[in-house]
């Protein structure tokens, strides 16, 4: 019999209705509160309470040099590799729109097998390349050329890890150029642009959000960065997570290793709030064009 | 009624038996047949050869007294104290560095009973309020011999000096400072080891650091290793048993022992451990000749039994600390100093490590 019913929702019903895309969210949002939300709340309480309540282990962060150095480099490194990740993934991405089906996806196994592959994996086979005693200076020296230090350098990092971040920075690009229609660039050059200009004025706005997204990806994935740095890097190129690695586990300073992480958290949300006016802005700019 | 008596009599000695045996002092090596039979003992340590080795050395002890041998690691001080604090502790005997146990005598490791250990074979000095050894090993100054050819570093003074011994360092990078080398160093500053105060540890830090930015501070042994095998580095201070894997691998590397740094592994029990007397059994058994022979022979580290005559070939035996020349030349870091010392040495030696 009730199927016969009409079907059209009553009032009462179509407010259950509201509720369902909720409902199908609530195992992710669970999942969100218990590995993420939790934790991290337990990290902040850590920070502030250990070994007594107070600031203490604020204070003593930015009271050590050598934690300012660190922070500091942090971001530095992580802008870098997004420097890089952007130069390299532009041209790549766009490749990717502008050939036939199957170029295409030889193009974006290029990108997701690498992606497959373990980062420690990948990592180690940067040691391989870039030690003093590796392939790239073996080459070097086999030509003539005196041999670079790579390894055990900031640009050894910012190498290997943006070969590491490099599909974070592709994918998102390329799903945004995909969306662009190249003819609004035949219609710039029929109206009298150089291919450069139409470039510039037409395609490159449209194509920011995907250079947004994938910057900020690439970004806040670097900040966080543990094994390449600690493979590659020497003591001038350490980061902040393995000042926390030290302070929690050789030192059993919960404290201070929850301080730093909500340090390396906040100024990351600064940062992002103050990119974010910038960011909107040119999209309506764009949208305008 | 004279049975009767005779039935008490012999109650009586049984009971009396048994309680002497129950009372006997353990022997190193020993369990009773049977003794753990549906227990089952979470063994941690560093992983690797060491701790195949190690579990190969407790295979009688398993076989023997019927228990279930877990093995997890590596050893992390903040997983246990995560244990500890949480009172579930599942790592039932856990192998560490050389400082946690005095550093955390008592608050994370049991005060051992040496009543329950059989610790007369272990050489002295090396029990600790709260550990026995689980081996001995060196940190030894391993030099490329086809750099410095006739003319090789002898000594860690030489090791410090960049204007007579050119060349990249390589310094165990992998956490917590050695103790001993910082000792080295503050030597090399015109400093007494002996008499060394907190003060003084910076002085040591700033003779490594003026080793230049050239300097490679590893990670891991593994990494170690390959800087040998490679040839990365000039003058390397590695652990005995990677030094003698990269030789045995073709490394053109050779040992200046000179003061090597006497360094060990230690075997405790954590504090609120379920089963502490089969924890305790699990250490008497490690601790006994055969284990130990084994325990050499798979990995090259020292035993710590000293009537353990491991069969090794001339590879391994090279390595080996525990000769009555290398003994002699062995250099022992202040452990008075260091224990009390311990956070204010790891936070300057890690912000060494932080590039300041």
């Amino acid at each position: 019999m009730s199927a016969l019913e009409p079907t059209t929702p009553s009032a009462s019903k179509r407010a259950g209705w509201a509720w369902r895309p909720f409902a199908l969210t609530a195992p992710a949002l669970l999942l969100l509160v218990a590995v993420l939300g939790y934790p991290l709340l337990t990290i902040v309480l850590r920070s502030l309470s250990e070994p007594q309540w107070g600031a203490q282990n604020y204070v003593w962060f930015f009271g050590t040099p050598v934690n300012l150095t660190v922070l500091q480099r942090t971001f530095v490194i992580s802008a870098w590799v997004t420097a890089v990740c952007v130069i390299c993934a532009y041209p790549y991405a766009y490749l990717m729109t502008a050939v036939g089906p199957r170029v295409r996806l030889a193009l974006v196994l290029c990108v997701l097998i690498p992606f497959w592959v373990s980062g420690v994996v990948r990592t180690l086979s940067w040691v391989i390349l870039l030690q003093d005693s590796g392939v790239i200076n073996s080459l070097l020296r086999s030509a003539g050329f005196d041999g670079v230090r790579l390894i055990r350098t900031q640009t050894g990092v910012v190498i290997g890890m943006a070969q590491v971040l490099l599909p974070f920075m592709i994918l998102p690009l390329y799903s945004v150029m995909r969306g662009i229609d190249l003819r609004l660039m035949r219609a710039a050059q029929s109206l009298g642009a150089r291919p450069l200009r139409a470039f510039f004025t037409v395609y490159l706005p449209l194509s920011l959000p995907g250079v947004y997204a994938g910057a900020i990806i690439v970004f806040i994935l670097a900040l966080g960065f543990y094994i390449t740095p600690a493979l590659l890097g020497g003591p001038r190129s350490t980061m902040l997570s393995t000042l926390v690695q030290t302070q929690v586990l050789s030192l059993l300073q919960w404290g201070r290793g929850g301080a730093m992480g909500v340090v390396l958290l906040v100024t990351t949300f600064v940062l992002l709030a103050l990119a974010a006016p910038v960011m909107r802005s040119r999209h309506r700019e764009a949208g305008r064009r | 009624m004279r049975l009767k008596l005779g039935h008490t009599a012999c109650v009586a000695l049984l009971l009396a038996t048994t309680g002497a045996f129950a009372q006997s002092k353990p022997v190193a090596g020993e369990v009773a047949e049977g003794s753990l039979k549906g227990k089952t003992l979470t063994f941690v340590s560093y992983g690797g050869i060491y701790q195949d080795g190690q579990a190969a050395a407790l295979k009688e002890f398993v076989d023997k007294s019927g228990v279930k041998l877990l093995n997890d690691g590596p050893t992390e001080i903040a997983k246990l104290q995560a244990q500890v604090e949480s009172g579930n502790v599942t790592w039932d005997v856990v192998d560490t560095d050389d400082l946690p146990p005095y550093v955390y005598c008592g608050k994370l490791f049991q005060k051992l009973d040496l009543t329950k250990l059989d610790v007369s074979k272990i050489p002295e000095g090396q029990v600790g309020e709260c550990s026995v050894p689980a081996m001995n090993y060196g940190v030894v100054l391993m030099y490329n011999k086809e750099k410095y050819k006739d003319n090789p570093p002898k000594s860690w003074a030489d090791f410090f000096d960049t204007a007579k011994f050119p060349g990249v360092r390589g310094i165990d990078g992998s956490g917590s400072p050695t103790g001993g080398l910082l000792e080295q160093a503050f030597k090399v500053s015109g400093g007494d080891p002996k008499a060394m105060t907190v003060a003084d540890i910076d002085k040591a830090i700033d003779v490594v650091r003026k080793l230049g930015p050239d300097t490679i501070f590893w990670k891991t042994g593994a990494e170690s290793q390959q800087l040998a095998e490679s040839g990365e580095a000039d003058m390397l201070m590695m652990w005995t048993g990677r030094a003698m894997t990269a030789v045995k691998n073709g490394a053109k590397y050779a040992p200046a022992w000179q003061d090597w740094l006497v360094v060990m592994d230690q075997m405790t029990i954590p504090v609120g451990v379920k089963d502490t007397d089969a924890s305790y059994a699990l250490i008497n058994a490690y601790l006994g000749k055969h284990s130990q022979e084994v325990l050499a022979e798979q990995t090259s580290y020292t035993p710590i039994n000293s009537e353990a005559q491991p069969k090794v070939d001339a590879s391994v035996s090279a390595f080996l600390t525990n000769s009555p020349e290398r003994q002699k030349q062995g250099y022992k870091q202040n452990f008075k100093f260091w224990v009390p010392n311990f956070a204010v040495a790891q936070e300057k030696w890690s912000a060494l490590m932080a590039g300041n």
